[in-house]
């Protein structure tokens, strides 16, 4: 499914596009886009609360949800819980599907003529056509997820470092596994920066508590492909792993674990309650941190157009609570680096970094940047096997 | 007031009524068959008789009235009750599979087609020797004649069981030679005790093979006559409603000019079997030629080859000595070449059913005139002066004629077809289903096209009109012309005798 | 005689039985409708309250929603012009009873032409562009009409089957070239089309893309076309009877050609106008169905171009409000579906029973 599509595109190209179209006022190419949030002046007048209204569209329903949708409105939900807001002053346009631009303009503009002066759009394939919109309706703020366009004045993206969460997930499992081999269902091939990155965040938190542990691949080349996860995931146990990690929309993978008493790392949100003997943890998204804050500066009259990249400082993304599958000392690991990850005293991709075919990547004492890590990871960490 | 124990009537209907939208094809008709009795349902087109016979055999059901079989009422819902209630129903055209043999056919759907070919072989041939029929039941029904294909049809419902047998028009395919065959069938069978219901428009035949002949018009019961009591005129005036003269006018036109000429016509038919073969013939003005044969012997291919719409095989079709195979359609009809052709739907071709007489006379002349546009009012000027002309009656002429009665769709074709003043006029069954009166307008107005010098060609299907209407008479067997005749000096049997292919002495042509 | 008595124990049973109908009285024919309307009404409004919402508010909405404000209205636009083209467009070929299923792969294959220019041309000016896009949408459902068409005159092959599987093939013709060949090369991560430039979107009228002009001006040339010229005459000939055009010395196969030409074209048409004036960019969902919505339009406005205008005004009111009262009442997509398929049953079975009526059997009919 496209929907899924989180951001397949955040390649070179976003990295040249997001500084040519919204950087404006930022030269320097290392700067994460928009993450401060000082009482700088914003690119469009303040609303007051009570005459907030905010649309919503979705890809899917949110009841019959597919982890995505259903993430996203729970970011919703807690938005509007944080900030006060009424049920009316949210409207939802579910099941807008990204492949009719037609129904995604007619559901914004519904939305519009209901009132709204806020649109979040949470696919990824609404982007081209929020960006016209936001050209059409300038007194209107447009922020849309996972893509990455924005125009500085009334149309931004909202994005985050999951790969923060998945090196963490990777200790866990690096510390569970007793065959040293550990699978990893992806949806995309190497190609796809999000995925890859993922990948590699999560390996390196296993190598990091055990050096020995190799990772291996299967890539199902869909977002959400219910099969082909179950059948990739179930190929990796055959080959002898007892941890399956996933980037892929279906809980199958962690079922399938379950079925073969191994053990799995879920992805976003808590897929203990799909397979409480084998998940350890997972990965998981937690949009409410970015719609409140949003909706606060939209308030406050301090939001700008520019491009959201939140991480685990701000609580866009995080790990599900350790169940008690993981191995004694798991927690304590697992608190040290987080720390320094929420000090900023370290991230994932720091340093000398060698991949698997034998080079590296990286510089000491320095981090990749967020172009980098958003569109140009292509590579594997030294200890992934492909497939 | 008979005491047997087999009831009186092996069918009575009462106050049979079927209606279809506005239509009532059956108003309240009251019809009987008595045991071991032919009875000739007698009517124009559209009089009903056909829908009243489908009703007995499980085609239709009726919307009032009761049917009584062996005195006992019945409701007949499906062709199987009709069946199994012993009545058996020869259609106008024939429902056989063409690639299975007459055995086969015969067999077909019911239980005993399990059995070993000797025992059905067996108990066909005892029915065949019971009502002297005639067939190979081994063999197949593409190789058959019309006739045989009929023979198969009636083994079919006697194999089954019937008792009571109906036929449609069983004659409008048969020469006459054949149809005495049949009707020498149709005795025996009557003999040994079976009713007979046989649906003509045929006098003659009606007062050759009935006892009784049930009358109906426009849907209703009329009379019911002894058929030892009636003659050609009484039967006619019964159905028509009045007294009609039957003389068909034949004037004589002195000017006369070869103007067509077929040498050597070769044309297969559309499905791509042998349609006409070596077709020699000649018409000029002021002439009628008949064509005569029975149905499918390559009337259409002929028509149609003619005016252009089937590719011509072999040979040439000389107008005013200038060969126009090979023209398109619009072209002939642009030199004077007018076809009109009465299909057996009779609204097929030639005319558009779901448009009104403006836009069916347009139909050859639409493109007429410059420009992307079409020019209605002079369709509608001659659409107006056909209805004075001819009498044809319809609410406006804007009204579908597919609502026209039968007969004053046949005028607005036939008018159409003269309006365009052609110098060749072909006509193909124009009286096809026409009543009586409206028949003799379109004789009419062929000879007032005759007595302008037209040359008309008239495929036919009664000999008897064929042969006082035409002047010659062209008869054609399996696509070939078995002979050409002066119509003045020729019978009824000898043009029977071509039509089967037999040789007869040949009859000078009118010169 | 067995046989005679078991067929007489038969006999007590009812039956029902559909029988033709005599043409209704126009006054009548309306009555019917407006009963099939209330009923339709009624039956949804059942359907509303077990999913738990005010029937009235509901419907309320849903009128509002298609038409209480300029936005609603453009929206309501937004939806018809395509459904009108596209059934104009089919209504060609229906008339000449050649059933042209095919009306999403025109509207395809139109937008696919179109956006070639749209995509790879974005420079050209303006002026230039539009009309090039315009004919280009036509070349492309007009020739995807034709295939059909040519194999039909030729070796009289099934349209129906013919054009319905054009539809995927089309479809599919736009998954490839969005896969590679004309995928957005800004875009390599997620495969997509290039949104087009200013240049090569349709501009604005009163607020709607010029769509809506295009629309009215075909609405107008297929009525004249249809009555008025020779070649509207020719089509109600064939689709009559193709052996009674033939002696009338028409060309059938060039008229079958030429008028699926002129009907796929027209279906092109709202495809240029959806990628130009709607969407900005090729997609696959370019028709949101339009195609198959546009044969039951086309079928209930009798191929009527006027009543067509009407019928395709309705249906993007009803889909338009539905839209609105799924965001409103927080119901799913499926229950509006549902309430837009209870509506469309009984509106299409009453045109049933104004053909027919349902008598009850007895006894052969007697008593």
């Amino acid at each position: 499914m496209k929907k899924k599509v989180l951001s397949l595109a955040l390649t070179f190209a976003l990295a040249v596009s997001m500084l040519a179209g919204c950087g404006t006022k930022e030269e320097k190419n290392a700067e994460p886009a928009a993450t401060e949030t000082t009482a700088k002046k914003g690119t469009m007048p303040a609303i007051k609360k009570e005459d907030l209204k905010i649309g919503v569209i979705h890809i899917t329903d949110p009841a019959e949800g597919s982890g995505y949708t259903y993430t996203h409105d729970l970011g919703i939900q807690g938005m509007q819980k944080n900030i006060g807001l009424e049920d009316s002053q949210i409207i939802r346009k579910n099941n807008t599907s990204d492949q009719d631009a037609v129904a995604i303009q007619t559901a914004i503009e519904e939305c519009i003529e209901q009132g709204c002066n806020v649109i979040f759009a949470t696919s990824w394939g609404y982007m081209d056509t929020v960006e016209a919109m936001a050209k059409e309706y300038p007194d209107v703020i447009f922020s849309h997820g996972t893509g990455y366009k924005c125009n500085g004045k009334n149309f931004n993206n909202y994005f985050g470092r999951i790969y923060q969460a998945r090196y963490l997930s990777g200790i866990a499992a690096g510390m569970k596994t007793t065959t040293n081999k550990i699978g990893y269902v992806a949806a995309m091939d190497k190609q796809n920066s999000e995925v890859t990155g993922g990948l590699d965040a999560f390996a390196m938190g296993i190598y990091s508590v055990n050096p020995d542990a190799k990772v291996y691949v299967k890539v199902t080349n869909s977002w959400f492909d219910p099969e082909a996860e179950a059948s990739a995931a179930e190929a990796l146990i055959a080959q002898g792993c007892d941890v399956i990690g996933q980037h892929c929309d279906t809980s199958n993978p962690m079922t399938a674990a379950q079925a073969a008493g191994v053990y799995g790392v879920g992805y976003n949100s808590d897929m203990s309650k799909d397979a409480p003997n084998a998940v350890l943890t997972s990965t998981m998204w937690d949009w409410s941190a970015y719609y409140t804050a949003a909706v606060q500066q939209i308030i406050d009259g301090t939001w700008d157009a520019t491009n959201y990249f939140g991480g685990m400082k701000e609580g866009l993304v995080k790990i599900a609570p350790l169940s008690n599958l993981c191995v004694d000392g798991t927690k304590e690991k697992i608190e040290e680096v987080q720390n320094k990850i929420l000090s900023g005293e370290w991230d994932v991709f720091t340093g000398v970094i060698e991949t698997n075919d034998g080079k590296t990547v990286g510089e000491e004492g320095k981090s990749l940047d967020d172009a980098t890590i958003t569109g140009g990871i292509n590579w594997y960490f030294k200890n992934v096997v492909e497939p | 007031m008979e005491t047997a124990k087999t009831p009186v009537n092996a069918i009575e209907c009462k106050g049979i009524t079927k209606r279809f939208g506005t239509v009532v094809a059956n108003d309240h008709i009251d019809l009987s068959v008595k045991q071991g009795e032919i009875l000739a349902l007698l009517g124009e087109n559209g009089s009903g008789k056909t829908t009243l016979m489908n009703m007995l055999s499980g085609i239709y059901h009726p919307d009032e009235g009761a049917i009584f079989i062996n005195g006992e009422e019945v409701r007949i819902e499906s062709p199987n009750d009709a069946q199994s209630l012993g009545i058996g129903m020869i259609h106008q055209h024939f429902k056989l599979v063409e690639v299975f043999t007459a055995a086969q056919n015969i067999v077909l759907g019911t239980k005993e087609k399990l059995e070993k070919p000797k025992v059905m072989q067996q108990k066909i041939a005892t029915i065949c020797n019971k009502f002297g029929l005639e067939v190979d039941s081994n063999k197949k029904i593409y190789d058959m004649s019309v006739s045989e294909k009929q023979t198969v049809e009636i083994l079919k419902v006697l194999y089954r069981g019937a008792k009571i047998l109906i036929l449609d028009e069983p004659t409008a395919v048969l020469t006459p030679q054949e149809t005495e065959k049949l009707f020498s069938i149709l005795r025996k069978m009557k003999e040994q005790g079976n009713s007979i219901i046989i649906i003509t428009h045929k006098l003659n035949e009606v007062l050759d093979i009935s006892d009784r002949v049930t009358i109906l018009r426009k849907g209703k019961s009329i009379e019911t006559v002894n058929t030892k009591d009636c003659d050609v005129s009484s039967l006619t005036e019964l159905m028509v409603g009045r007294a009609v003269s039957l003389e068909i006018d034949r004037p004589e036109n002195k000017e006369k000019q070869a103007i067509l000429k077929c040498v050597d016509l070769t044309i297969d038919s559309l499905d791509g079997t042998k349609g006409i073969e070596d077709v020699n013939f000649e018409i000029r003005t002021g002439e009628i030629l008949g064509i005569a044969g029975v149905a499918g012997s390559g009337q259409k291919e002929l028509c149609e080859g003619i005016a252009g719409l089937l590719p011509v095989k072999k040979g040439a079709i000389l107008y005013k000595k200038e060969n126009i195979v090979g023209k398109k359609p619009l072209e002939i009809i642009n030199l004077g070449i007018s076809m009109s052709f009465v299909p057996e739907d009779r609204l097929g071709m030639g005319l558009v059913a779901s448009m009104g007489m403006t836009d069916n006379v347009l139909l050859k002349s639409y493109n007429k005139g410059r420009g992307p546009f079409i020019n209605r009012k002079p369709a509608k000027k001659l659409a107006q002066e056909l209805v004075k002309k001819l009498d044809i009656v319809t609410p406006s002429i804007e009204t579908p004629v597919r609502l026209m009665s039968g007969g004053n769709v046949q005028k607005v074709l036939l008018g159409r077809e003269i309006e365009s003043s052609p110098n060749v006029l072909i006509t193909a069954y124009p009286v096809r289903g026409l009543d009586i009166n409206s028949s003799y307008t379109i004789y009419n107005l062929l000879n007032e096209q005759k007595m302008k010098n037209v040359a008309v060609i008239y495929v036919g299907e009664d000999l008897d009109v064929l042969l006082e209407l035409c002047d010659n008479i062209m008869v054609m067997c399996h696509g070939k012309v078995t002979g050409i005749v002066n119509a003045k000096k020729t019978t009824k049997e000898q043009l029977g005798m071509l039509m089967t292919g037999q040789e007869i002495k040949e009859v000078a042509k009118d010169e | 005689m067995s046989s005679t008595e078991t067929n007489a124990k038969k006999q007590n049973r009812f039956t029902l039985r559909t029988v033709k109908r005599a043409q209704l009285p126009k006054n009548k024919v309306a009555m019917l409708r407006l009963a099939a309307l209330l009923m339709a009404l009624l039956a949804g409004a059942v359907f509303i309250m077990i999913i738990g919402s005010n029937p009235f508010a509901v419907y309320k909405t849903m009128v509002e929603g298609a038409l209480r404000s300029k936005l609603a209205i453009y929206g309501t636009i937004k939806i018809m012009i395509p459904l009108l083209i596209t059934s104009l467009g089919i209504t060609l070929a229906f008339k000449m009873k050649f059933w042209n299923v095919g009306g999403e792969g025109q509207i395809i294959m139109g937008a696919l032409f179109a956006s070639y220019f749209g995509i790879f041309h974005g420079d050209w000016p303006h002026a230039v562009l539009i009309p090039v896009m315009f004919l280009a949408g036509m070349l492309g459902g007009g020739l995807t009409g034709l295939l059909p068409a040519y194999f039909k005159a030729k070796y009289n092959t099934n349209e129906t089957l013919f054009t319905l599987m054009l539809n995927y093939i089309a479809l599919n013709l736009v998954i490839f070239l969005r896969e590679g060949p004309w995928a957005d090369p800004t875009s390599p991560g997620y495969k997509k089309f290039a949104l087009f430039t200013e240049n090569g979107r349709l501009d604005k009228v009163f607020g709607v893309h010029a769509g809506w002009i295009i629309a009215l001006v075909l609405l107008i040339l297929t009525f004249i076309y249809l009555k008025y010229t020779k070649h509207g005459y020719e089509i109600d000939v064939v689709g009559e009877s193709t052996a009674t055009a033939g002696y009338a010395g028409m060309n059938v196969k060039k008229i079958i050609l030429r008028t699926m030409f002129i009907s796929g074209a027209i279906c092109g048409i709202a495809g240029m106008i959806e990628v130009s004036g709607n969407a900005g960019t090729m997609s696959e969902g370019v028709t949101r169905g339009v195609g198959f919505t546009a044969i039951i339009v086309a079928w209930l406005a009798g191929l009527k171009p006027w009543s067509i205008f009407i019928i395709s005004a309705l249906f993007s009111i009803m889909e338009k409000g539905s839209s609105v009262v799924e965001s409103t009442f927080g119901l799913s997509a499926a229950c509006a579906d549902v309430l837009q398929g209870i509506i469309l049953f009984f509106v299409i079975g009453c045109e049933f029973f104004i053909r027919f009526k349902v008598t009850i059997s007895k006894k052969g009919g007697t008593n």
